[in-house]
């Protein structure tokens, strides 16, 4: 990213070279023999997973003789920008692990094969908050298979609870008690969150977020959690590094102790075990907040972008990586969930062991049925940067809470343009 | 010896394709982008001067701009006066003086992203500065999370790296100061401080010039130490952003305005080239006096 050299390098090289050059593509050629090779890119998986990955492929190229999988494994780091620079290039591999947020740009592009067109058949085969979390709400169609998904349980630090007189048994259980439980906290200089609210937030909190193809999260709702949030934030109930913290950021404070409470994953429980054993041996295990009685879930998908060669067989492999069986095995290596209707039913999602990752396990499994991607797949990285920069005018007091939620949303919607 | 005349083309054809295909060619695309409507995703229509239109108005361009001119003002005094007090120093042959000169110039060589975390360990509302001022009585400075100190911080951090760089040149520059100057002045009975002011200063004048220069340009155009401290938000609200941090911000990822983002990058090549063009006239001037 860096790379510079004197004068001509006083440009920004990451925005040179490419631009001009895109490609756009038309037409599809789904139908066909499921032959041939294709390439398969996953978002860093290797080494963790590679036997799993190599034994999904080698069942592929037995179920389908005469097909060779090539899979390639990029690393978190810069795989948006691999993605970027392959989209800009038509090179996308023939079967691409996405996100839905990075799904959207693609097919708005038009890069990608829509699902509901040429794989209908399939859309029964998954959950129907996953299939949906796919689609694009104005433009229609389905982009991405749905792969793994994520929800997680709310963790909270029994022992600052108990250090500001509150039950750790009895932790809040939507937003209003959060707001008291947070100014409790404060009063003995704990703060409860490391966060402000991220746009899942505002959808847990029942704002409207989309509509009729604009955002609208500066509704009269959207503006009362951003008023709770700034009373919590005068109070000290947030850390300072919150006007400027995405999720790591804030999770690695509540690791070190300094913040009540925390989203979380099942994959964090093992985290907090070996890293923070101080922090496990006091962690509080709760339900997200929500005031609509569903979580927020997380996930990853599989797209097939239609500058691919051999359409036909990249649409069977994403089908076969992604079906119950597959996943479900994932699901067991991985602490992750499946996105089909099948696989949920599995023991191993439905009985506890008496152990917390069993039961958080199992808690989440539940809560995957009704929850929903909450975050819009039009909600981009400049958007989001645009709703925190406003957030922390707001906490900061710079702007009231209603107008920084209308400056954000009048530049998330020009954004959208 | 006669030589075909394409001879010295071929030893730089490498050398030229490279700069071709790697520095000419994006920079060039860099300069029609900026009049385009270009996304991550190709395309882009031709817009004018729409982009550089929307930068007059855009109040993030001017808080950007605004600190990217206080980050140069800020970095290069310092830049340009400590790393030569450190390099007369460092110049004394006396024992362990490898250590003391290696001390310095490990910034240099660090990574930039190992230096951020460090310093956002040490700065952290929660970090080990932060607990030292505790202890002594006083209350926690919000370093990393007041815009204002987030910036005063990245200019720490900067001149904390540049030290040991600018050492060197220095260190390279104070062998060639004649000493027979030196001796003459203190024949004259000028003591330490006078000798610094009336023969090592001016000896070194071209060198300070160059220093200026670099340290002005790279100041301008900072990046990685305000990124990594402000988590790659820019600050609370944005309001510690800087030029390129803007322009990264801007046109990063799928969804990035690429015409837009040229279009700050040509403006900040411009100001960085006319800053340039004014400190190599300054010298030449300087020299002909």
């Amino acid at each position: 990213m860096k790379r510079r050299t004197f004068l001509a390098g006083m440009v920004a090289v990451p925005v040179a070279g490419c631009g001009l050059s895109g490609t756009s593509n038309s037409g599809s050629s789904a139908g066909g023999q499921v032959t041939g090779e294709i390439t398969f890119q996953t978002w860093s998986l290797k080494p963790k997973y590679t036997d799993y990955v190599n034994g999904v492929i080698d069942a592929f190229q037995q179920q389908h003789q005469g097909t060779t999988v090539k899979w390639v494994d990029q690393p978190a780091d810069g795989y948006l920008a691999k993605v970027m620079a392959d989209a800009s290039a038509g090179t996308l591999p023939d079967v691409i692990n996405v996100p839905p947020d990075l799904s959207f740009p693609l097919a708005k592009a038009g890069q990608l094969v829509d699902l509901d067109e040429v794989a209908r058949d399939a859309k029964p085969e998954y959950l129907e908050n996953a299939w949906q979390a796919f689609e694009i709400p104005g433009q229609g169609g389905c982009y991405g298979f749905p792969w793994y998904l994520n929800t997680g349980p709310l963790f909270y630090n029994k022992a600052l609870f108990r250090q500001a007189g509150l039950d750790p048994d009895k932790p809040p259980a939507n937003f209003d008690e959060l707001e008291q439980y947070a100014l409790k906290l404060a009063e003995k200089n704990i703060a409860i969150l490391g966060q402000t609210p991220s746009i899942a937030d505002f959808g847990l909190y029942g704002v409207k977020l989309f509509e009729n193809g604009e955002f609208t999260f500066n509704e009269p709702k959207g503006v009362e959690l951003v008023e709770s949030y700034k009373r919590m934030y005068d109070a000290g109930a947030l850390i300072p590094e919150a006007l400027t913290q995405n999720y790591t950021g804030a999770g690695t404070k509540f690791m070190a102790q300094q913040t009540a409470m925390n989203p979380g994953s099942a994959y964090d429980l093992g985290k907090f075990k070996t890293d923070a054993p101080s922090l496990y041996a006091n962690i509080g295990i709760t339900t997200p907040i929500t005031n609509t009685g569903s979580a927020n879930m997380f996930l990853h998908g599989v797209s097939v972008p239609k500058s691919s060669k051999n359409q036909a067989t990249a649409l069977a492999f994403g089908r076969f990586v992604t079906n119950a069986a597959n996943q479900v095995a994932f699901a067991k290596l991985a602490s992750i969930f499946p996105s089909t209707t099948k696989g949920g039913d599995d023991p191993y999602f439905t009985t506890e062991d008496g152990s917390d990752e069993a039961r958080v396990r199992v808690a989440a499994a539940k809560q995957l049925k009704t929850a929903v991607n909450y975050t819009p797949v039009q909600f981009s990285d400049q958007m989001r940067e645009a709703l925190l920069q406003q957030l922390a005018d707001a906490m900061l007091g710079k702007k009231s809470p209603k107008e920084a939620l209308d400056a954000a949303v009048e530049e998330c919607n020009r954004l959208l343009k | 010896m006669t030589h075909r005349p394409y001879t010295p083309w071929l030893f730089l054809l490498p050398g030229l394709v490279i700069c071709l295909a790697f520095t000419i060619f994006p920079f060039l695309n860099m300069i029609v982008l900026a009049f385009t409507d270009a996304s991550a995703l190709g395309g882009g229509q031709f817009t004018g001067v729409d982009n550089f239109v929307r930068m007059a108005q855009d109040p993030k361009f001017w808080v950007a701009a605004r600190n990217s001119l206080l980050y140069m003002v800020c970095v290069v005094p310092p830049l340009v006066l400590l790393p030569l007090l450190i390099a007369m120093l460092a110049q004394k042959a006396v024992p362990g003086i490898g250590i003391f000169r290696t001390a310095f110039f490990t910034p240099v060589i660090a990574s930039a992203v190992v230096v951020g975390l460090i310093w956002t360990w040490l700065l952290d509302s929660r970090g080990l500065v932060n607990n030292v001022v505790e202890a002594l009585g006083g209350t926690r400075i919000g370093f990393l999370t007041d815009s204002t100190l987030l910036l005063v911080s990245s200019m720490v951090v900067t001149v904390w790296r540049g030290l040991g760089y600018y050492m060197v040149i220095y260190l390279a520059a104070l062998a060639n100061v004649p000493k027979d100057l030196h001796e003459a002045a203190m024949v004259d009975g000028a003591g330490p401080v006078r000798r610094f002011w009336s023969v090592t200063v001016p000896a070194l004048r071209p060198t300070m010039v160059l220093i200026a220069a670099l340290s002005a340009v790279n100041g301008f155009r900072v990046f990685s130490e305000i990124y990594l401290l402000s988590g790659g938000t820019g600050g609370p609200g944005g309001a510690s952003t800087t030029m390129v941090l803007l322009i990264q911000s801007v046109g990063r990822g799928l969804t990035g305005e690429v015409g837009y983002a040229s279009a700050l990058s040509l403006v900040l090549f411009v100001v960085l080239l006319g800053l340039l063009l004014v400190t190599l006239k300054l010298n030449r001037r300087e020299d002909q006096l």
